[in-house]
């Protein structure tokens, strides 16, 4: 940790916060009405950064930076979609942008940063396994003659691993997306809010056994932004600054089984969530809600291990019993992820850490947090933040 | 009768650890410069990013399961059946190989089981290839 990065702690805010009708849109996918045509990314990421311009009290013309993860589009024809003319432009990956985004502000070349997200993934009818992926992150294709691939199969072969070990069953997994649903419940705009039983759980299919399919996210259409800007000209806002108070980032090399399986990603999600704690000048006993990325539920107890929540191998007994629900120790992905809210690859989790520390998360709401942590974390890396009510 | 597969990520590298198991022997990338063993195929060690400078050492193709997965879902529609059996092998010699069984199934699986190399007949849109999968030892 360097100090530079320990004087950048709070230095910027997250000051508008949109997302697009991750509900509706979903029921419109799956209604057979001839009159849906689907979306388009470009579309929901301006409904997205709309949304945000409102919520913060902001126009067009306060934006003079954009970072962007909108599918193939390129600059030119998104800052004429977002009808904006900014200085600082980032098109890429939402978890090295927001930390550009913050270097960009503090060093003066921004003054406000919309981060937009757009993704029609599925109107355009993305897969996440099968023959079809041939590039992109190795272990996804390179398997293909042995008939292994899909993000579900990573976190199947984790499980099966750590569940061995450590005496877990099936059941107990269930206590994830259970949970996580109940959640979502309370949540207007998921996507999923039927109730979830740990019942309905066990006697539903398996993709990848030994993971059903509870275990593994939605794919949906949404957008979303973010609006950052310095936190000491976030007081005169419409909404309380959402202040950046640290960031972490590890992404691992060598052998991706042996990170992954035999060592439940820890690394990765130690080293990475220390720097954020360093940074924060924080430990886990300062966090109040937990944000972690859910694309397969196993990652959420490995995150909880990871961050020093729970001991090795205890990761999966702390979820159950509610200790991981609204009310409980640690509550956990409280507008139900991306297994029952939106698949938003993280940036849904992110808005919902910035409502929570407003205190406007409405029936969800964990009462009077001052901190959360996100974490984006997948079978190479983890990109961690915390978030601290300004 | 070779067995139908996805298709092989094939190349430099890649070409080599195929012609070695057409010759019945598993090998896998050794770094000159640090002694770090890479797989998948690369041309840049997966430890201390040297290009270029591997040897191929040869693997006992002995080691035990220490995870494994069926998939019930049709990712291969039309090319493998389901469910359809996954493991993960532990070398003896410490590198970790995905593979399948041969000769057993997800039932019959249990953690830290022993397994030994086995080749079976197999082609893809390529051609005709050995395929490295592992027997009860
Ligand atoms: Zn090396």
């Amino acid at each position: 940790m360097t100090d530079d990065l320990r004087e950048l702690s709070g230095r910027v805010s997250i000051v508008g916060v949109g997302d697009t009708d991750y509900s509706a849109d979903w029921r419109a996918s799956r209604a057979n009405d001839p009159e849906w045509t689907g979306r388009d990314s470009n579309g929901l990421a301006l409904l997205a950064f709309e949304r945000a311009l409102k919520d913060g009290g902001l126009t067009r013309k306060d934006i003079d930076g954009l970072a962007f993860a909108v599918g193939p589009t390129p600059t030119e024809t998104m800052v004429d979609v977002l009808g904006i003319k900014p200085a600082y432009v980032e098109k890429g990956w939402l978890y090295s942008m927001m930390r550009n985004a913050v270097h960009a502000i503090d060093e003066g070349k921004a003054n406000t940063v919309a981060l937009v997200y757009g993704y029609a993934q599925k109107s355009m009818g993305v897969e996440y396994g099968g023959t079809d992926i041939q590039q992109g992150t190795l272990s996804y294709y390179y398997y293909h003659p042995w008939g292994w691939s899909s993000q579900a199969a990573h976190w199947a072969m984790t499980f099966q691993y750590y569940s061995k070990k450590y005496g877990y069953t099936e059941k107990d997994l269930a206590a994830v997306p259970v949970q996580i649903r109940k959640h979502a419940m309370l949540n207007e705009n998921a996507v999923m809010r039927t109730p979830l039983t740990v019942d309905d759980y066990l006697a539903s299919r398996y993709i990848v056994r030994p993971l059903h399919v509870f275990d593994l996210c939605l794919v949906n259409d949404g957008g979303v932004c973010l609006i950052l800007r310095k936190t000491n000209q976030s007081r005169d806002m419409p909404h309380a600054p959402v202040k950046i108070a640290g960031w972490g980032e590890y992404h691992g090399r060598k052998d991706k089984w042996q990170n992954m399986v035999e060592q439940s990603l820890q690394p990765y999600l130690k080293i990475s969530g220390g720097q954020a704690f360093s940074m924060a000048a924080m430990t886990h006993r300062d966090i109040q809600h937990l944000q972690p990325y859910d694309h397969g539920s196993f990652i959420v107890p490995l995150q909880i291990e990871g961050f020093g929540f729970a001991k090795p191998g205890e990761g999966l007994a702390f979820c159950q019993d509610g200790r991981i629900g609204l009310g409980g120790e640690l509550p956990v992905n409280t507008s139900g992820g991306m297994l029952s809210e939106s698949y938003m690859q993280g940036w849904n989790q992110m808005a919902e850490a910035v409502r929570q520390l407003r205190h406007e998360a409405g029936a969800r709401q964990v009462e009077g947090i001052e901190t959360s942590m996100f974490c984006f974390c997948s079978s190479t890396g983890a990109d961690t933040f915390i978030y601290q009510r300004g | 009768m070779a067995e139908k597969r996805p298709n092989r990520v094939l190349g430099p590298y890649h070409d080599d650890f195929w012609a070695y198991c057409r010759e019945g022997e598993l090998r896998l990338q050794k770094c000159g410069a640090c002694g770090y063993i890479s797989w998948p195929a690369t041309d840049a060690c997966f430890d201390c990013g040297a290009r270029g400078d591997f040897s191929w050492e040869k693997f006992s193709g002995k080691g035990k399961i220490i995870s494994w997965c069926t998939f019930e879902r049709e990712y291969y529609r039309g090319v493998l059946p389901v469910p359809w059996d996954t493991i993960l092998v532990k070398l003896n010699e410490g590198p970790i190989f995905l593979s399948n069984p041969k000769g057993f199934a997800y039932k019959d699986i249990e953690a830290d089981m022993p397994v030994k190399l086995a080749f079976i007949d197999c082609e893809d849109n390529a051609g005709q290839f050995k395929l490295p999968v592992f027997e009860r030892a």
